[in-house]
């Protein structure tokens, strides 16, 4: 068996000897459908990560024009607690909210001879366990007599998931039909090759042999296309993905890109497992449909 | 060795190759398979190695009905039959010695193994000192040589050879002949089609004459025409 593997990886290496543009091609072909596809993947996740941030920092606030007792404000932020999916609520009363305003801008104008009143509503700051259960907590909030106003930034959250989806849906879609066009590619490339040799193929099964063994060194060649492609392919996403994430958080140091290791070690092992059963499958089919039309 | 029963062949064209064909051919027999072009000797080869299968009847060869047989078992007769052809079939890229160990590579057989019978071949017919030579490289008798050594690397009980001699000189022919006649001698079953009048004469084996797909004559220490 072990002489007869060597001969297979002989006969494959020979193979893409004989036919090197086209190998090429099938390489090139893989390399740019992996990528592509490696970049989505990264895109997708990292927006992902992006939201998942915003949204857990999330916050709804409620605004009381009305003036409050401190009485009836702590009732009213134990009420807002208690709503499903609260998790923590903080109260700064109109006057509070003056004061500190007044501290901060008092250096740079005379505010109490512009303004007479108060003009600031008491705040509630609410903070939700959830971003789905934002509108819901915002409805029950408003429908306190009391309140308001309630403000959060659902809208905002919602068009980036619905960015996101889009980007999910189109990705997803895009990297199928490559990889559909990518087998297409590999399997007429390697069945180029296989009709170069129809000849040794017919002295092989002259001579006895089955069509499995006529089989092997053809698998093997579109695993190698297969590799190479997919290794480069993670090469050139690994390296061109670090420079990139390195620019980006130079620049804007908080956002929460991905450069977890091990997440970004399965996205390239997929790139190379993919290249890899890629060049395998193509293989496959190519010499399976040539051996169908050969003699018994 | 191999028998035939009632054996017909007839093509999608409509050509009718061979028609009732009943034949026995015992172990160790030689036998010359003459009669002209499209007279169905090819394809009463192709259907012992099972490249063709009859119409109606049966094909058996070395006990094993070749008629019936699963594709998966098509290799593993083969392996039971050497061929050897009027245009040799060698493969251009490979030296001698690959083309000949090519048939016992494919039945997985071991290194060692591959390369003692394949220097026993070669010597037997002769081709040692042209191992490392590609076909290109080889002369017509050389070639049919490689092409024998490469028939009968794996011991078979059968050897076919089609036409050896089509493509050769008198001389060239005549030592092809004596070599599967040395074949013969070591227990091989031999069948060998022919236009090669002056072997057959020369020789006086069995002779089978087909005639427009139909067996006309069968004689044994027989020539190339009816005496």
């Amino acid at each position: 068996m072990l002489s007869s593997l060597e001969f297979f990886i002989v006969e494959a290496f020979r193979s893409i000897r004989r036919s090197a543009l086209m190998s090429f091609v099938a390489i090139a072909t893989i390399i740019v459908s992996l990528t592509i596809f490696g970049l989505f993947l990264l895109l997708v996740l990292n927006m992902g990560n992006i939201v998942g941030s915003i949204s857990s920092r999330m916050d709804l606030v409620a605004y009381v024009y009305k003036d409050l007792s401190l009485d009836d404000a702590g009732v009213i932020q134990i009420k807002i607690s208690n709503l499903p999916g609260v998790e923590k609520v903080e109260f700064t009363s109109k006057t509070e909210a003056w004061n500190n305003f007044k501290d901060e801008f008092n250096s740079k104008l005379n505010l109490n001879e512009v303004v007479y009143d108060n003009p600031l509503p008491h705040t509630y700051m609410v903070r939700v366990r959830n971003a789905d259960m934002l509108p819901q907590v915002a409805k029950e909030i408003s429908s306190i007599d009391v309140v308001d106003e309630v403000r959060y930034n659902g809208k905002l959250i919602q068009q980036i998931k619905s960015l996101i989806s889009a980007v999910r849906v189109g990705g997803t879609a895009l990297v199928i039909m490559l990889s559909f066009a990518t087998l297409l590619i590999v399997v007429n490339t390697i069945r180029l090759t296989v009709i170069a040799r129809e000849t040794d193929i017919y002295i092989m099964k002259l001579v006895g042999a089955t069509d499995n063994f006529v089989k092997w060194p053809f698998i093997i060649e579109g695993i190698i296309i297969g590799v190479v492609g997919g290794v480069t392919s993670l090469l050139i996403l690994k390296l061109s993905y670090e420079a990139v994430v390195n620019r980006i958080l130079q620049a804007l140091p908080f956002l929460p890109l991905i450069t977890d290791y091990g997440l970004l070690m399965a996205i390239y092992a997929t790139m190379f497992f993919g290249g890899t059963a890629l060049g395998m499958i193509g293989g496959y089919i190519s010499v399976s449909r040539v051996l169908k039309n050969e003699m018994q | 060795m191999i028998e035939l029963i009632n054996v017909t062949k007839s093509f999608t064209n409509g050509i009718h190759a061979l028609s009732g064909i009943n034949l026995h051919i015992g172990k160790e027999e030689f036998v010359f398979l003459v009669g002209s072009s499209g007279a169905g000797k090819t394809t009463l080869m192709k259907l012992l190695y099972r490249d063709e299968i009859p119409t109606s009847g049966k094909v058996i060869v070395d006990r094993i009905n070749v008629t019936e047989l699963d594709a998966s078992q098509i290799p593993y007769l083969r392996r039971n039959i050497g061929i050897v052809f009027q245009d040799f079939k060698l493969l251009p890229k490979r030296t001698v010695y690959e083309n000949v160990a090519f048939a016992l590579r494919v039945t997985g057989a071991l290194r060692s193994t591959i390369r003692r019978k394949t220097m026993q071949a070669l010597e037997l017919v002769g081709l040692l000192r042209r191992v490392n030579s590609f076909p290109d490289e080889l002369s017509g008798g050389e070639k049919q040589r490689a092409c024998i050594a490469r028939a009968i690397v794996n011991n078979p009980p059968i050897l076919l050879a089609d036409e050896p001699t089509g493509n050769l000189d008198p001389a060239t022919s005549w030592d092809i002949l004596q070599l599967l006649d040395k074949i013969n001698k070591r227990n091989t079953t031999v069948v060998v089609s022919t236009h090669n009048k002056n072997i057959v004469d020369e020789m006086k084996k069995r002779v089978i004459e087909l005639e427009g797909g139909r067996l006309v004559r069968d004689q044994q220490l027989g020539t190339y025409n009816v005496k």
